[in-house]
C-alpha cells in the first residue's frame, strides 16, 4: 500500500515540473534536472520546482492535521477548520491587511499567530473540567468560526479594498510560491511532522474512548493538546503559505481509513504521502485544464477530492 | 413521558398533549421578547412611529410617513425576519435530532453552500436573465438533489447524509469563491452582500412566500417532533410504537431542506440561525428531542433582534444582517458553553 503511495508522489512530482502552460516531456524534464538539457528547458523546470515543492509540504501538511483532528475529535467531520485554525488565520490576515496595510510576504507572519489564537480560545472554550470532549471541541470551533467569519465579512463589507485582495488569498493557490516562501514556513511544518509521528501510537489509544483509553494507562489530556498543537502548526504552516485549502484535511483522512483501516501508525505515514499525491495532482490539473488561464489549486481540490468522498460514502458498509 | 413538571392538556377526546411547565414558561417569555423586539423596530430611529401613537396605528394603518414605514418599510421586514427565523430554527431542530450531531444543519449538507454557488452562477453566467434569487433557489436544490443521489440511499442514513453534504458543500463554496475571484471588484461586492444574506428592502411578497411555506409546514415539523422523541429510544422500540422510524428521519430531512430553501430564497443564506436556536432551545429547557416550536421562536428571536441591531446601532449599521445573526448567534452559544463549562455539566 505505502509502496504503492509512494510511486504514485513520484509520478505526481514528475507532473507537476513537466505540465503546465508549456509542456516539456518527460525525458527531458529528468536530463534538465541532472544539469542536462538546453538552457530554456531548465528554466522552465527550474522555476517549477518551489511550487511543486510547496505542494509536496502543502499537501503533507494538510492531510496530517486532518488525520490529528480526525482522531482526537472522534468525528468523522473533523478537519482542521473546524478547530478554527483557517478562519483564524483568515482573520488575521485581513487584519493586517486593513490596519497595516501589509501584503505579499507579509501575510504568511500575519497568518500564524490568528490561527494559534484562534485553537487556543477554541481549546480554553472546548475544555471543561473533565478535559475537552469531542462534541464541545466541535462546538467551541463553530462559536469561533461564527464570530470571526463575522467579523472578516464586516471588514470586508466595509472597506472594499481589503475585499479586493482577500479574495484572491481566499481561493487558495499555489502559484505564488517561492524559496522564501517555503523556508518562513519550513520550520513550522517539521516540528508539527515531527510531533505528529510521535502522536500516532497514542492517538489509537484515544479512539477507544476516553474512559478505556485513561483505564490503560493514557493521559488523554496530554494527547488531546499534543495534537492539537500538532494540527494547528501544520494546518496554520501550510494555510499561511497557500492559502486556506481547506478539502484536502478533510478527504485524506476518509480515503487512508477506507485503505488500512482505524491505525493510526499506518494512518499518520499514509497520509503524509496521499496529501501530497492529492494536492500536486489538483495544482497541475488546475494548470493543464484551463490553458493558458490556471484554474487555482483550492478550487481544483474541491472538484477533485470532492467526487472522491461522494464514491467513498457510497461505498460504506450498511447500516452506517 | 409523563414526567414531572408535565400537564396533559386534552381538547375533545381525540387530541391530547402533554405541556411541560419550563417549556410554556420559556415559550412565552420567547414570544414577549419578540414583541418587544417588534415594537421596537416599529419605533425606534428617525423614521419610527411614536410610540404612543402605535396601537391606534397597528388596528387603522395611517397614511403619510408613518403609514409608509408601517406598509412598505419596517412592517414587512419585520415580518419576514421572523417567519425567516422560525423555518431557520426549525429546520435546524429537525436536522440535529436526526442527524444526533449538533453540527446537523442545512448549512452541514450543502444546502446554503449550493444557494450560494446558485447565485454564483446567476450572476456570472447568465446575468439579467435568470435573478440572483432564483438562482439561489436552484441551487439549493441542486445541491440537495446531488446529496440524494450520491448518498446511495437517500435521505435515510444520517452520517451518510453529512459526508456528502460535505463534499457537495466543498465543491459549491470553491465555485463562489472562484467567480467571487474572478468577476470585477463592484460584481464581487455585490455579489458578496448577497451572500452574506439580509433582510432590507423586503416587501409582503417576501412575506407571504415565507408565510405559506410556515403555515404548510408547521403542522408537519411539530407531529414530526414526536415521532422523533420515540425514535430516540432505537428504532426497533419506536416501530413497535408506531413510530416508523425510517420514514420519519426521511421525512424530516424533507421538510427542513423545504423551509430552508424557502428562507433562502427570500433572505439569501443567512448562516447560524438554524445550527444556534436549537442549541439555544435545548439548553434552556433542558429537554431532549427536536423541541420545534421552542426553537422556531427562539429563530424568530434571533433574527428579528439581529435585524433590529442591523437598522439601529451605529457601527453596524448597513451591514448585512448575517453578518450579526453569526456574531451574536456566536458569542450566545460561547456564553452558554462557558457557563455550562464552569457549572461542570454536559
Amino acid at each position: 500500500m505505502l509502496v504503492g503511495s509512494v510511486l504514485l508522489l513520484g509520478a505526481a512530482v514528475l507532473a507537476g515540473l513537466a505540465l503546465g502552460s508549456n509542456p516539456i516531456p518527460l525525458p527531458e524534464v529528468i536530463a534538465a534536472l541532472s544539469g542536462g538539457g538546453d538552457a530554456y528547458t531548465r528554466t522552465v523546470v527550474e522555476s517549477r520546482i518551489p511550487r511543486t515543492l510547496q505542494g509536496l509540504l502543502v499537501g503533507a501538511c494538510l492531510a496530517l492535521s486532518g488525520v490529528l483532528v480526525q482522531g482526537i475529535t472522534r468525528n468523522p467531520l473533523g478537519d482542521p477548520g473546524l478547530l478554527g485554525v483557517n478562519i483564524g488565520a483568515s482573520a488575521s490576515v485581513v487584519t493586517a491587511t486593513a490596519f497595516f496595510g501589509l501584503g505579499g510576504h507579509a501575510t504568511i507572519w500575519a497568518a500564524l499567530p490568528g490561527a494559534f489564537l484562534a485553537v487556543g480560545v477554541v481549546s480554553l472554550i472546548g475544555s471543561g473540567r473533565g478535559g475537552a470532549t469531542p462534541v464541545r471541541l466541535v462546538l467551541a470551533g463553530a462559536v469561533v468560526s461564527a464570530v470571526l467569519s463575522a467579523y472578516i465579512q464586516a471588514m470586508t463589507l466595509s472597506l472594499p479594498d481589503v475585499f479586493g485582495s482577500y479574495r484572491y488569498w481566499v481561493v487558495g493557490s499555489l502559484a505564488g510560491g517561492d524559496t522564501d516562501t517555503l523556508l518562513g514556513v519550513l520550520p513550522f511544518a517539521v516540528a508539527g511532522l515531527v510531533l505528529a509521528v510521535l502522536m500516532a501510537a497514542p492517538l489509537n489509544a484515544l479512539a477507544l474512548g476516553d474512559t478505556t483509553a485513561a483505564t490503560l494507562g493514557a493521559n488523554t489530556t496530554a494527547i488531546r493538546i499534543g495534537g492539537m498543537l500538532s494540527a494547528t502548526l501544520l494546518c496554520a504552516a501550510a494555510t499561511a503559505s497557500a492559502g486556506p485549502i481547506a478539502f484536502i484535511g478533510l478527504a485524506v483522512p476518509h480515503i487512508v481509513r477506507a485503505l488500512v483501516g482505524n491505525d493510526h501508525r499506518w494512518q499518520v505515514p499514509l497520509g503524509l504521502v496521499l496529501g501530497p499525491v492529492l494536492l500536486l495532482t489538483a495544482d497541475v490539473l488546475g494548470r493543464v485544464i484551463a490553458r493558458p488561464q490556471e484554474i487555482m489549486v483550492g478550487v481544483v481540490t474541491a472538484f477533485v477530492g470532492a467526487p472522491a468522498l461522494l464514491l467513498a460514502v457510497r461505498r460504506m458498509r450498511a447500516g452506517t | 413521558m409523563h414526567t414531572s413538571g408535565s400537564r396533559i392538556v386534552r381538547v375533545g377526546t381525540s387530541l391530547a398533549v402533554p405541556v411541560r411547565r419550563r417549556a410554556l414558561v420559556q415559550g412565552l417569555a420567547v414570544v414577549a421578547a419578540l414583541v418587544a423586539v417588534g415594537i421596537a423596530t416599529l419605533t425606534l430611529g428617525g423614521l419610527g412611529i411614536a410610540p404612543e401613537r402605535l396601537p391606534a396605528a397597528l388596528i387603522d394603518i395611517p397614511g403619510g410617513s408613518e403609514g409608509f414605514v408601517l406598509k412598505r418599510l419596517r412592517g414587512p421586514r419585520f415580518v419576514v425576519a421572523v417567519a425567516t427565523g422560525a423555518a431557520l430554527g426549525i429546520s435546524g431542530a429537525l436536522f440535529q435530532t436526526v442527524t444526533r450531531n449538533p453540527l446537523g444543519s442545512p448549512d452541514v449538507i450543502g444546502l446554503t453552500a449550493g444557494a450560494g454557488a446558485g447565485a454564483a452562477a446567476a450572476s456570472l453566467l447568465l446575468p439579467g436573465a435568470v435573478s440572483v434569487p432564483a438562482g439561489a433557489m436552484l441551487g439549493a436544490a441542486g445541491a440537495t438533489v446531488v446529496v440524494f443521489v450520491s448518498t446511495g440511499r437517500g435521505f435515510s442514513s444520517p452520517s451518510r447524509l453529512i459526508i456528502a453534504g460535505i463534499g457537495v458543500s466543498a465543491m459549491a463554496v470553491a465555485f463562489t469563491q472562484y467567480v467571487v475571484m474572478l468577476q470585477s471588484r463592484d460584481q464581487a461586492a455585490v455579489l458578496h452582500a448577497y451572500l452574506t444574506g439580509s433582510l432590507s428592502a423586503r416587501s409582503w411578497q417576501n412575506a407571504a412566500v415565507i408565510g405559506g411555506a410556515l403555515a404548510v409546514l408547521l403542522p408537519a415539523a411539530i407531529a414530526l417532533g414526536r415521532r422523533l422523541h420515540l425514535i430516540e429510544m432505537g428504532d426497533e422500540l419506536a416501530d413497535a410504537l408506531g413510530g416508523k422510524a425510517e420514514q420519519t428521519r426521511v421525512w424530516s430531512i424533507v421538510v427542513a431542506i423545504a423551509l430552508s430553501a424557502a428562507a433562502v430564497s427570500v433572505a439569501g443564506p443567512i448562516a447560524f440561525v438554524s445550527l444556534t436556536a436549537p442549541q439555544i432551545t435545548k439548553r434552556l429547557s433542558r429537554t431532549p428531542g427536536a423541541n420545534v416550536v421552542l426553537s422556531a421562536l427562539t429563530g424568530a428571536f434571533i433574527l428579528a433582534a439581529a435585524d433590529l441591531c442591523a437598522q439601529q446601532v451605529p457601527v453596524v449599521e448597513d451591514l448585512p444582517v448575517g453578518v450579526l445573526t453569526a456574531g451574536i448567534g456566536g458569542l450566545y452559544l460561547g456564553y452558554l458553553l462557558v457557563r455550562e463549562w464552569k457549572k461542570g455539566t454536559v
